[in-house]
């Protein structure tokens, strides 16, 4: 039974460091339709800009975030404006590939300025793992927790109450009657990709903390990509539970299955995962149905 | 507006359309020269009567400096470099300067394919230093049927395979070797009843798996028992539920076949979950980048160390220092990463040196051959090759972390 | 046009059709005829003219078009986005490796049935394409590409695991297939047949099939197009020519292994089929062209600028993914139907002049 608890627990935990990359995925997604191929760069450069403010500037931890926070925020404005927006109603092959460009050009500009060795975070947050009877937690992954439901409830919020929110709502209902409605469009999906930002930098910096930054770091974008389309791509309850499943899948099939198969499986399952879910349930579990007409 | 960009598309395309072609024709006129006159000095170099240098001889050098392998890649590049550098100053070998022709391939296999037909028909070097396991794996068969002898920092057994492989040497103890001597220590060293109880931990790509079979059958020969083994991405962030399964049959040791992000993760998990085991990393999980990233974890665990640390004192170090102060750089900036591309070359230059004025691929794989117990002044194991055996030597030291630092534990052991 | 004393400078401003033969013909004017016997003989002479390099990155160019027309009748033409190319090019390549090696047979039954394998893969990934379109077919082929290479480095008693398997060059009638020029030929010959099967397939009327379903499938449908069959046969007619070009880079590098066709190469497929041209068979080899030689050609600019600027090796060492990306992002803005369109617009402008107009 402790097997089976911290098994888990430690994959929901893990399962919360996915939920907040596949927000990024979904934030994007909910306002322009877009999938951003380049998030794991958007992530990097947010763990890169904190880690150099507080390694090099001895910025302290807590005002260096922030910065960061205000410079991804900032990064992400000037990508819509100069890289995305022209592709505002293409087909989603040119998205793909567009963001797929802007990944390689952002990799280059991240190599060019950081390098390529491995940078560690100074210890900031405790090292000591957590005990809860039997089941020990590292302190950073139940960090990640916590922000992950303060998200959560910060994004419903503002969803549903603030202006911003139901305009963006309204943006990725309809565009043509959120344009009649006096919304600014451009305007929503410039804040979408600068929220999209931020909300990466955050998830960056936490994996920096984790296991160091270098440059493979980006490649968690792409491990996370299931976890958006099981929760559904337009579903923001949906990134979170997917995280969370797609977290507990994993350590449940690397605990149970790969000492049947030999082991590797857990970074597959995943991709399983995503298979049987098109399959069956293409939306994803909280997606919205698309509806075509001729 | 519209007709405005069409205009430039248009005008942009003739330009990008003129420019191509000038650029087809540069490349072109430039390579017939070049071709042309990279034939003289191999010609000159047949006789060995010209003036002072007697020619140049060329090596290729696959680096990888910005994929996925760069922090290590990097390092060992200029390593490498540094060596080349080194010997050129020192008069190069045999009165031929070495010219290495160095490109970054970034681990991508296509472009490692790229230049080596680079290397082979235009720049039509003598040998080649290469980098990982892709590219050695990818260039293996082509190097033998081109008959350029290639040194890399793969340390796959099955290079081992002369019939396969001909051309490819092993500047340092395989990975199975690392395995099977990190196994007789254990067993050398255990203390406690009955057999020790050893686990392997490793990635699903051709670098993990590499010595496992090996390890297995040499712990069954020699009375080790191997009771886990446990698959860990190499780009892992939690390796909770391999090391609870591991847990379960609670081994005495475990060998870590990573690279330094793995083995910290499994480090790191290990120390939460209050695991016992002794751990035991092979060369790509040891080095300084591990310390950092692992943190405390890492207090206590072994390391392979097939190359010294810059740290040590060691008479080989000398050469180090000296081409170092005269760049107006120092020994305590470089890594472990770096000696390694350094003695990697110089075993490559014992070989040209040893090919006499045969500077040919087939010349220098006959040189590297002849090299027997070649002293490398303790900056790694004395190698040696032969016709049937390109493995240069089994043996590894072991260090063990002790206040963040890596200590050598053992002298130069083999199995 | 029969005029004989006309100005040999002065081309046809425009095509005349009387019939839908003339329109759908390969070959619209003569001219153009007596131009591709030009350029095939070109191609013939090449390797007198070059040294080997230039022979074996012609050779590399040449496989990569092979997998780029594959995958553009899939995305391109029938506009089905795939994100695995890397995985099928392994798929053919380890097919190949298996039927020469384990089973004895020769290169020349080995490449048809490696096509036919890669065609029957592709075709089961295509399934989901049934009720997918777009982004979540994209997840789809992506989820293909990492599950393949996850049962190639698992079926170790098939594919020699994760420690691949070696490969020889083909032969026929004792000659082998050996130096890099004649192996440049071999290329060249399935490329041109790729090329024409190509060409031809979408003067049928599954090739109208195919993009009338990329166009509009729900119109596709009503029109009595079987979607799903016709789905399938894109994903499976597109899997064979890449499985094709796994083969033949499986014989050139004569090692197929997994770590040869990670997600990056499946990329640069995508880029090739974006930059040359969606949809287009000429601009697929165009494509195939650019983003192989574009790091040769990066390489050769950074060299001289090494030598004018030494401490800016550090800058250089992104550059290449900079300007990769930087290319992808510029021909998705300006020029969507890539080098194919502007090759045409040039043609158009001299066709045209001194009288031409803008549009």
């Amino acid at each position: 039974m402790d097997f089976f608890l911290q098994l888990a627990v430690s994959g929901l935990v893990i399962g919360s460091v996915y939920s907040l990359v596949a927000l990024g995925f979904v934030l994007i997604y909910k306002s322009s339709d877009a999938i951003n191929m380049a998030q794991g760069e958007f992530l990097l450069v947010g763990t890169y800009i904190c880690l150099t403010l507080i390694t090099t500037y001895n910025v302290p931890f807590i005002p260096a975030l922030l910065l960061t926070l205000v410079f991804s925020a900032a990064l992400g404005f000037l990508i819509e404006r100069l890289v995305l927006r022209p592709f505002i109603g293409e087909p989603v092959i040119s998205m793909i590939m567009a963001t797929i460009g802007l990944a390689s050009l952002m990799a280059g500009i991240i190599h060019v300025i950081w390098g390529f060795e491995t940078r560690v975070y100074p210890p900031i947050f405790s090292q000591e793992p957590i005990k809860l009877g039997a089941i020990v937690i590292s302190p950073i992954y139940l960090w990640s927790l916590v922000i992950v439901l303060v998200l959560l409830v910060l994004f419903t919020l503002f969803f549903k109450f603030s202006k911003m929110g139901v305009a963006m709502r309204a943006t990725a209902d309809d565009q043509q009657a959120a344009l009649s409605m006096g919304i600014s469009v451009k305007a929503v999906f410039a804040i979408t990709w600068a929220i999209s930002a931020i909300v990466s930098s955050v998830g960056g910096v936490l994996l920096g903390n984790i296991n160091g930054v270098n440059s493979s770091l980006a490649l968690i974008g792409l491990k996370v990509l299931p976890v958006a389309l099981l929760g559904g791509l337009d579903s923001i309850p949906g990134a979170i539970v997917g995280g969370f499943i797609i977290g507990l899948l994993e350590s449940l099939a690397g605990g149970y299955l790969d000492p049947l198969v030999g082991g590797g499986l857990k970074d597959v399952v995943p991709f399983f995962v995503l298979v049987l879910i098109l399959m069956f349930k293409p939306y994803g579990l909280f997606g919205k149905r698309e509806i075509e007409r001729v | 507006m519209k007709k405005m960009w069409k205009k430039l598309g248009l005008s942009a395309a003739t330009l990008s359309l003129a420019l191509g072609l000038a650029a087809c024709g540069g490349g072109n006129n430039s390579s017939a020269p070049a071709t042309g006159g990279d034939a003289k000095p191999a010609d000159t170099a047949a006789k060995p009567a010209d003036a002072q240098p007697k020619g140049t001889i060329k090596l290729g050098g696959l680096f990888d400096i910005t994929g996925g392998t760069g922090d290590v890649g990097a390092p060992y590049a200029e390593g490498e470099k540094a060596y080349v550098e080194y010997i050129n100053s020192k008069g190069g070998v045999n009165g031929y300067k070495i010219e290495l022709i160095g490109e970054d391939y970034a681990y991508k296999i296509p472009e490692a394919q790229k230049l080596y037909t680079k290397f082979k028909s235009k720049d039509q070097v003598s040998a080649i230093l290469g980098w990982g396991t892709g590219d050695t794996e990818a260039l293996r068969q082509q190097v033998a049927a081109d008959k350029l002898p290639f040194v890399s920092a793969a340390y796959s057994e099955n290079l081992k395979n002369i019939n396969e492989s001909p051309y490819n040497f092993l500047a340092a103890a395989t990975y199975s070797d690392q395995a099977r001597t990190s196994i007789k220590w254990i067993k050398d060293n255990w203390k406690g009843s009955g057999n020790p109880k050893l686990a392997l931990i490793y990635n699903d790509t051709p670098f993990g798996k590499s010595p496992i079979q090996d390890a297995k059958d040499y712990a069954a020969k020699i009375g080790v028992d191997v009771v886990d083994e446990q698959v860990v991405d190499l780009k892992a962030l939690d390796a909770t539920s391999q090391l609870l399964n591991l847990q379960k049959t609670n081994p005495d040791f475990a060998i870590i076949q990573q690279t330094w992000g793995a083995t910290a993760t499994i480090l790191k998990d290990a120390k939460k979950l209050g695991l016992k085991t002794q751990f035991i990393g092979l060369n790509w999980a040891t080095g300084e980048g591990l310390l950092p990233i692992a943190g405390d974890a890492a207090e206590g665990f072994i390391g392979v160390v097939t190359h010294a640390f810059p740290y040590e004192d060691l008479p080989g170090m000398a050469e180090v220092k000296e081409y170092l102060e005269s760049k107006g750089q120092k020994l305590e900036d470089k890594n472990q990463k770096f000696i390694q591309g350094w003695v990697t070359t110089k075993i490559m230059m014992e070989g040209i040196r040893a090919a006499g004025d045969n500077v040919t691929g087939e010349g220098i794989r006959k040189g590297l051959e002849t090299i027997n117990n070649l002293d490398l002044g303790g900056l790694a194991a004395p190698v040696s090759f032969s016709a049937d055996n390109h493995a240069g030597t089994n043996q590894i030291r072991l260090a063990q972390v002790k206040n963040g630092k890596f200590e050598i534990i053992t002298d130069y052991i083999g199995h | 046009m029969t005029n004989r004393m006309r100005n040999p400078f002065v081309m046809e401003c425009g095509e005349f059709h009387v019939n839908y033969k003339q329109e759908t013909a390969i070959y619209k004017i003569a001219r153009v005829r007596r131009r591709v016997m030009v350029i095939l003989a070109f191609f013939a002479a090449f390797p007198l003219i070059f040294g080997d390099y230039y022979v074996g990155l012609a050779t590399l160019c040449g496989i990569a078009a092979v997998g780029a027309i594959g995958l553009n009748i899939l995305t391109g033409f029938t506009g089905q986005i795939h994100i695995g190319v890397g995985a099928f090019l392994g798929v053919g390549g380890y097919a190949s490796a298996i039927i020469t090696t384990k089973l004895g047979m020769p290169f020349w039954i080995a490449l048809p049935i490696a096509g036919l394998i890669t065609a029957a893969v592709g075709a089961l990934f295509g399934i989901p394409s049934l009720r997918l379109k777009g982004l979540y077919l994209a997840m789809a082929t992506l989820a293909a590409q990492v599950i393949i290479l996850f049962v190639i480095s698992r079926w170790d008693s098939v594919t020699g695991g994760t420690a691949g398997i070696i490969l020889s060059r083909p032969s026929i009638f004792g000659f082998t297939f050996a130096s890099e020029t004649s192996y440049y030929y071999l290329t060249m010959i399935v490329l041109f047949l790729t090329a024409l099967f190509t060409m031809n397939l979408f003067r049928s009327r599954m090739g109208r099939a195919f993009v009338a379903v990329r166009d509009r499938d729900v119109a596709a449908e009503v029109m009595g197009i079987d979607l799903f069959k016709t789905k399938l046969l894109s994903f499976a007619v597109s899997s064979f020519f890449v499985g094709v070009a796994g083969c033949l880079m499986g014989h050139y590098t004569m090692v197929v292994s997994p770590e040869l066709y990670s997600i990056s190469v499946s990329i640069e497929y995508l880029a090739m089929i974006l930059i040359g041209g969606l949809g287009s068979v000429m601009g697929s080899i165009y494509g195939a062209v650019f983003i192989t030689m574009l790091p040769v050609f990066l390489r050769m600019i950074m060299e001289v600028l090494g030598t004018y600027f030494p401490g800016l090796e550090g800058v250089f060492v992104g550059f290449r993914e900079v300007i990769f990306g930087a290319i992808i992002i510029l021909f998705l803005i300006y020029e969507p139907d890539g080098i194919a369109k502007m090759w045409k617009n040039l043609k158009n402008y001299f066709k045209l002049w001194p009288f031409s107009y803008n549009r």
